[in-house]
């Protein structure tokens, strides 16, 4: 029975309509839901051999010119307006905030302990002072920084790529870096759990480590560098790296985490199954510390600038002293809240950069872990991840008007690179007894039957032809090696080179085709160690002729086959 | 007559008139739309000074750098690249699951022990030390404590949620059924009901719209803690996006998602109020 009083649909009509205007809304939400529900930005597949097109091809081969002959101010973004950071002219205080992170140590001695006084190096002989602030957090670091609270920013070059198109948005916080402090030495590493032997196991396994942090680009460098997608790993994030270590010794189906000393020295002692894979030990120049002042502070007060790179290069002269070493660990000790003893036990997590091995990282473009090459491949693993989309270019933010002037002057020309690793001459044997750290497969089109990386087009009659390459991205291709030699400046280099098979069975003897395989990655060490400077001992060669194709489920793949493929193994005193 | 025998009587009358024209009147009753009127100016007075403190020709004469405040307009033109690049709804999905959820797991656990804490003394006895120092604890200071108990997966996000949820529910489940009236309890014994009974069909009947109240209260503070759960894994959620905001940027999108967070609060706290008028027709929950 209906109300006689009630019009429109009844209860069950209402449902009916009910439940399909919210059909229709679904089917609708379904149609559009790249625009309703957007999966957002995240890393497709990668083209890792994307790195050729980014740099123009280098036909010039063999450069020895290695200084770069420009004007810093030229390439740097002009300051704008007015200032806008706090400062007393008579006081002259210097707000430089820093982290809880040995490489400070030097500008902690130079600066005799946090507050601002009249002992420290800076105030005795450079005229200002320093007030040393702990400020753990780079968010807060850079929003201080950003407000003119402190004119100096701490950070790893990673962390200036990020924080840096932002900072440039404004002219005066533009960031200007003048010195490397340290290479992480030991002080980062990975550690995997159960059968990880290699970068290339942690295929489909879950990684866990902070974003935006050294260790994202850690191991995103290393997954692309072994040719392994980063899509291809479940990534999981945390805010910092206390934290991926916690939650990688809690959670058992995390296969491998990156993290920072002391914990990835702990987690192998205390859980059992777990190893470390790699560490910035290895790595040793791959995660720089630096410090970038304001743009608009650094051109008001460049003398302050040369003062700072200056003063903390007599901290790092200052703490040869042991004794003076004792004192500086009190006063880090002191400024952190910490004992003395757990400063110590941080020493070996960074090396020191002296005023040598900055002209080398600033001047040498030559260098393969310099600051350009350095900058670019975190640009380069940053974009193709999509953290990025515009990043600045190496020389909006390198300012090495200070280095260039230091290095004029000669004041620290006594100073001298010792942190290059020594190698013994080795077998390839020798090495390859254990699993390499990861293995890089590069592609260099040699003509048939030639070992020459350089060797030129020919013309129909077969004579070369000037100016041409055969591969035209051969220097690109020995960049991309080079740069992952450089990081890894204390592991031996194994260098494998490889034939394709299309000449098995119809004649060819077998130990000319080993030849030339072994020719081949003698070309590439060859050609590495004259234009990159490396040390001839570091690598090992040998020629595998067709024995290993590319893929073992597609053994006939030449195009593939005929390749160098480039390991890095654990120096051997570990 | 003298004229001071007057005076007064003048006096309170004007007053009277005074008080009526008088700006500022307590508890006087207001037409919705100048309530709407008077809630809009402070909020464009706000959006006007925001403007006035980020214009300027270039960047480098504003007051306040874009690098520390973007303006209203870059803000609001962030939006796509927050919808898109950033997946703006799936993460904001993510975080409501979580919150839901995280509220669930927390009623399960503090609406018995609210009910048993506010109607026997014993329990409240047992565990009011309890309660008051859950209030005074600094919730950030569990972050890590849940994550080496359940990990860093889903489960944690929940857990950390469930316990800053409980530790502010139940105080207010204790209080809502302490305000029950003895006089109801004293008619229900008269009328020879048992203790359960009292409970169910007494305090608990009664106590529920402030119950409900105080889940609604309660469903809130999840948002403010969202971000601090969202901290480990930081991969999906609005927690998520504003963490990288931070490090890499765009700025405007830290703002945008705090706007957002709030308009989502809002909403769902209407739903809230909506849902209590149909349960308590009898009990006006606006608040």
């Amino acid at each position: 029975m209906t109300d006689p009083e009630k019009v429109g649909p009844t209860a069950l009509g209402k449902m009916v309509l009910g439940v399909f205007v919210l059909a229709c809304l679904g089917i609708a939400a379904y149609y559009f839901r790249d625009l309703v529900a957007p999966g957002g930005r995240g890393t497709g597949l990668v083209d890792i051999d994307q790195f050729r097109k980014v740099e123009a091809p280098d036909t010039k081969g063999i450069t020895t010119v290695n200084e770069y002959n420009y004007v810093a101010a030229e390439k740097l973004p002009p300051v704008k307006g007015v200032s806008a950071y706090k400062w007393d002219a008579q006081g002259k205080v210097v707000q430089f905030p820093i982290n809880v992170w040995i490489g400070w140590l030097p500008i902690v001695a130079a600066n005799h302990g946090f507050a601002p006084n009249a002992d420290s190096v800076f105030a005795k002989e450079y005229g200002f002072k320093v007030n040393l602030k702990l400020i753990d957090d780079p968010v807060v670091a850079r929003d201080t920084f950003a407000a003119g609270e402190s004119h100096i920013l701490w950070g790893t070059l990673d962390m200036m790529v990020l924080f840096t198109p932002e900072l440039m948005k404004d002219s005066r916080t533009a960031p200007r870096i003048s010195q490397q402090v340290d290479w992480s030495s030991g002080g980062d590493g990975i550690v995997v759990r159960g059968a990880i032997h290699s970068v290339k196991d942690l295929k489909g396994k879950t990684i866990v480590y902070a974003q935006n942090s050294p260790s994202q680009y850690f191991i995103n460098n290393l997954l692309l560098n072994a040719g392994v997608q980063p899509s291809a790993v479940s990534h999981k994030f945390t805010a910092t790296a206390f934290e991926a270590a916690a939650a990688f010794v809690a959670d058992k189906s995390i296969d491998a985490c990156v993290s920072w000393a002391p914990d990835i020295y702990n987690i192998p002692e205390k859980v059992a199954g777990t190893r470390i894979l790699t560490t910035t030990a290895e790595a040793n120049k791959l995660i720089a510390d630096v410090w970038a002042a304001r743009a608009d502070f650094a051109k008001d007060h460049p003398e302050i600038v040369k003062g700072l790179v200056a003063g903390i290069f007599k901290g790092m002269e200052q703490l040869q002293d042991t004794t003076f070493r004792e004192k500086a660990y009190q006063w880090m000790a002191e400024g952190y809240g910490m004992q003395a003893d757990e400063v110590r036990a941080m020493s070996e997590d960074a090396h020191s950069t002296n005023f040598a091995e900055n002209k080398g990282f600033f001047l040498n473009a030559n260098d393969p872990a310099n600051f350009e090459r350095t900058w670019k491949n975190i640009t380069f693993v940053y974009r193709e991840l999509g953290l990025i989309d515009t990043p600045a270019r190496f020389d909006e933010v390198m300012d090495f008007s200070a280095m260039k002037q230091l290095d004029a002057e000669g004041t620290f020309a006594h100073q001298k690179d010792e942190y290059r690793a020594q190698f013994a001459p080795t077998t390839y044997k020798k090495v390859s007894a254990e699993a390499p750290i990861l293995t890089q497969t590069i592609r260099i089109n040699f003509y048939p039957n030639s070992a020459n990386i350089y060797e030129p087009q020919h013309d129909e009659g077969g004579r070369p032809v000037k100016n041409t390459l055969y591969d035209p991205s051969v220097g690109a291709t020995l960049e991309k090696v080079a740069r992952l030699v450089g990081q890894y400046d204390r592991a031996v280099i194994a260098v494998v080179g490889h034939t394709d098979s299309s000449m098995k069975g119809k004649g060819t003897r077998y130990e000319d085709v080993k030849l030339l395989s072994m020719d081949r990655a003698n070309a590439v060490k060859k050609a590495l160690v004259e234009k990159y400077r490396f040390d001839a001992n570091k690598f090992t060669v040998e020629g595998a002729a067709w024995d290993v194709p590319a893929e073992a489920d597609d053994p006939m793949n030449q195009a593939l086959n005929r390749r160098v493929e480039v390991s890095i193994y654990p120096p051997e005193a570990k | 007559m003298s004229p001071s025998a007057e005076a007064p009587a003048a006096v309170s009358r004007g007053g009277a008139a005074a008080e009526r024209r008088r700006f500022l009147r307590i508890r006087e009753p207001l037409p919705a739309w100048r309530a709407w009127v008077l809630g809009v100016i402070p909020i464009l007075v706000l959006l006007a000074a925001w403007w006035a403190v980020t214009s300027g020709p270039t960047p480098e004469e504003r007051v306040i750098s874009p690098t520390i405040l973007p303006s209203p307009v870059e803000v609001v033109r962030s939006f796509p690249s927050l919808w898109f690049d950033r997946a703006l709804t799936r993460n904001l999905a993510v975080s409501f699951g979580r919150v839901i959820a995280g509220f669930a797991v927390a009623l399960a656990f503090s609406f018995p022990l609210g009910v048993l804490m506010g109607s026997f003394t014993k329990v409240k006895a047992a565990f009011t030390p309890l309660t008051v120092f859950g209030a005074y604890l600094p919730i950030p200071t569990l972050v890590p404590l849940t994550l080496s108990l359940f990990g860093a997966a889903e489960l944690q996000k929940v857990a950390f949620l469930a316990l800053a949820f409980s530790i502010y529910l139940v105080p207010l489940f204790v209080a809502a059924v302490d305000a029950v009236s003895d006089t109801y309890l004293k008619t229900a014994y008269t009328l020879g009901a048992t203790q359960p009974q009292a409970v169910r069909k007494v305090l608990l009947p009664i106590a529920w719209p402030e119950i409900f109240q105080a889940m609604r209260l309660g469903f809130g503070v999840g948002w403010s803690y969202i971000l601090l759960a969202e901290m480990v894994d930081v991969g999906r959620g609005v927690g998520g996006i504003i963490i990288t905001s931070q490090r890499r940027g765009p700025r405007e999108h830290i703002y945008l998602v705090l706007v957002i967070i709030v308009a989502v609060a809002f909403v769902t706290d209407k739903v809230w109020e909506r849902i209590g008028r149909w349960l308590f027709p009898y009990r006006e929950t606006q608040r």
